[in-house]
């Protein structure tokens, strides 16, 4: 269980995060969703140890440390690896420094992208690179998945893609967490919602109880919250 | 251990094509110098000779004759140490920065590694660390051979003295600077430079944790750390103690140790806890 | 299956499920996928999976033995109360639909014939 206990954060003046709680299941997609783009990629960034924040974050009871990266990946929207690499180099790169690459889900996950091995990563389209970025992070043995907005900006068809592997290689018993900010193509996928807004959690709710309980849908309740 | 071996690898093959330029436009530049300069002042001789009707020894006596010394400090033969130089300078600045910026934002991953930072901040100083001392190794083989080339060029009548390679480097500043003749001179150069990278790579992270106010507090670290180095010198132009040269060297060594040693750890500190990327 | 985001996922699911029972697709005693494929299969969250099959084994349509894969239930009173329960089910909301218009029992009746079996036509056609 990833736990975000009451972290805060600001850039000079501007309050990024105020105060957000909430919890984050093994083997439940929880989805950060926040319209106004404030907030939903730092609080990934502070789990993962690449800002500083006021607060508490533990990872099943811990802290980050330098081995949590071996549990935890991130999968950020921008690429990762150095222009200049070929697609196989950043995968000797990985398989190199984490014992937890697992180079058959790579090469399962390479098939099903139709990623090709020796395409310079400087020449990959938006949806390629974000293809790229998904079977790098997705080939790692981990418990927990963090991925930033993985469907801005990428074709359809790319994005159907996504969304399958996400049924069929993601969750699998992980954690995984997803910020967005529209809800469109994976809404039937995820267990949990958390909405934010000015750096607060405006409402957290499980979308299967929300269906069952009030018949409303993950964008009814988004236009509920965010239009009043 | 094996992370950072394989990371300080991985750093060094990321420069390695214009480590590999520079290292081949040092050994072009030199030896061209050696063969330009040699040629020059021959022909120049040759004419003053012919012109004057003179031997070559009332020549020498006249106008003095050449020895290396007169190459190695032609800008053939400088140039691209100084270009040398400028570029890894220049590098300590962009094996950091280049991670940040562009399109591709490899800190997520060269953070995201399950490795400790200090092992990051140690790989990239020690790959600059390394290619210092590869452009010296090169200097030192390719010395020799550049004075082996004079040697063979040169009639025996028009030189001053064949000098031994020790003696050209101790007869000009440059070198003697790089390659250190003594340990002392050793732990003066490298000691010196390794704890301006360190102090260099702390103002970096400075900056990259708390930007524009990161500047300022980088430079009042930078202007504390060459304070602490530097206090038995102001002690001592202040008159008001004296240090035997023995003492001097001890106490700057040791304060040069625990300057180094106060910047890694602080840089290390601040990449781990206060970067953002 | 096509989703409906203000329906729980996993009810459909299990909707989904009768309705294979009912045209045969699935029949007494076959076994069913794992909670994974099943979740790939149908793009959906294992999570959701899962519960599906929690629930149909609680309406009692599939039952799993230790170690076992799941399987459809042999127990036929179950099987053709699915079949029932779809029929009772499409009705109850075509009634719902059709109340309104206010259309007198005989006349709507003589109109369902017709439809219906002009759609089987077609149907048997292609």
């Amino acid at each position: 269980m990833i736990e975000v206990k009451q972290i805060s954060k600001k850039y000079g003046r501007k309050t990024i995060l105020d105060g957000v709680s909430f919890t984050a299941n093994k083997g439940e997609v929880t989805c950060l969703i926040g319209i106004n783009g404030v907030g939903k990629t730092t609080t990934l960034k502070a789990i993962m140890g690449l800002t500083p924040y006021k607060g508490e974050i533990l990872i099943d009871d811990q802290k980050m440390t330098n081995n949590s990266y071996e549990k935890i990946t991130f999968i950020p929207d921008a690429p990762t690896m150095l222009p200049s690499m070929t697609v196989k180099q950043a995968m000797v790169f990985m398989e190199d420094f984490y014992t937890s690459w697992n180079p058959q889900r790579a090469n399962q996950l390479m098939g099903f992208f139709k990623l090709k091995e020796e395409t310079p990563i400087s020449e990959l389209s938006k949806g390629n690179t974000a293809k790229l970025n998904l079977m790098l992070g997705l080939s790692l043995d981990v418990d927990y998945v963090l991925m930033d907005e993985p469907f801005s900006g990428i074709d359809m068809f790319s994005r159907e893609q996504i969304a399958d592997v996400f049924a069929s290689h993601l969750i699998e018993d992980r954690g995984v967490i997803i910020t967005t900010h529209e809800i469109g193509d994976i809404e039937h996928l995820i267990d949990k919602v958390i909405l934010l807004d000015n750096g607060k959690v405006l409402k957290e709710f499980n979308t299967e109880e929300m269906r069952e309980d009030e018949g409303k849908s993950v964008v009814d309740v988004m236009r509920e919250v965010y239009q009043s | 251990m094996m992370r950072y071996i394989k990371l300080v690898n991985f750093e060094i093959n990321r420069f390695s094509k214009i480590y590999i330029s520079l290292l081949l436009i040092t050994l072009v530049s030199q030896l061209v110098g050696v063969i330009i300069g040699t040629k020059s002042f021959l022909n120049r001789a040759l004419d003053i000779m012919l012109e004057e009707k003179i031997s070559e020894a009332a020549y020498v006596t006249n106008y003095g004759g050449i020895d290396f010394t007169q190459i190695a400090n032609s800008l053939w033969f400088q140039g691209p140490i100084a270009l040398s130089a400028v570029a890894l300078v220049f590098y300590i600045f962009l094996i950091w920065y280049r991670d940040w910026f562009g399109k591709n934002t490899f800190i997520y991953r060269l953070l995201m590694l399950p490795t400790s930072r200090l092992s990051i901040y140690l790989s990239k100083a020690t790959a600059i660390f390394l290619m210092v001392l590869g452009l010296i190794a090169l200097q030192i083989i390719i010395l020799p051979m550049e004075n082996a080339l004079f040697n063979s060029y040169v009639p025996e009548s028009l030189l001053n003295t064949e000098m031994s390679t020790s003696s050209i480097v101790k007869m000009n500043s440059v070198l003697n600077l790089v390659i250190p003749s003594t340990f002392t001179q050793f732990l003066l150069s490298y000691g010196i430079g390794l704890m301006a990278m360190s102090i260099l790579f702390t103002a970096i992270m400075f900056e990259r944790s708390f930007r524009i106010k990161g500047i300022i507090l980088g430079l009042v670290f930078t202007g504390i750390a060459a304070a602490l180095f530097l206090a038995p010198v102001f002690i001592m132009a202040s008159e008001s103690f004296y240090f035997y040269p023995n003492e001097l060297f001890g106490i700057m060594t040791a304060l040069g140790i625990i300057v180094t040693g106060l910047s890694i750890w602080l840089g290390s500190w601040l990449l781990k806890n206060r970067v953002t990327v | 299956m096509n989703v409906n985001t203000r329906e729980p996922v996993y009810l459909q699911v299990v909707r989904h499920f009768k309705e294979q029972i009912a045209i045969g697709k699935f029949v007494a005693g076959q076994e069913i996928p794992s909670r994974r494929e099943l979740a790939a299969s149908l793009n959906i969250n294992p999570n959701t999976a899962q519960k599906a099959y929690k629930e149909m084994e609680e309406q009692g349509l599939i039952h799993t033995e230790r170690n076992f894969p799941s399987q459809i239930t042999t127990n036929e009173t179950i099987l053709q109360a699915v079949r029932q329960e779809l029929i009772l089910a499409a009705v109850d909301s075509f009634v719902d639909a059709i109340r309104p218009i206010n259309v007198p029992v005989d006349e709507l009746l003589q109109v369902v014939k017709e439809k219906y079996s002009e759609e089987i036509r077609e149907g048997e056609e292609k």
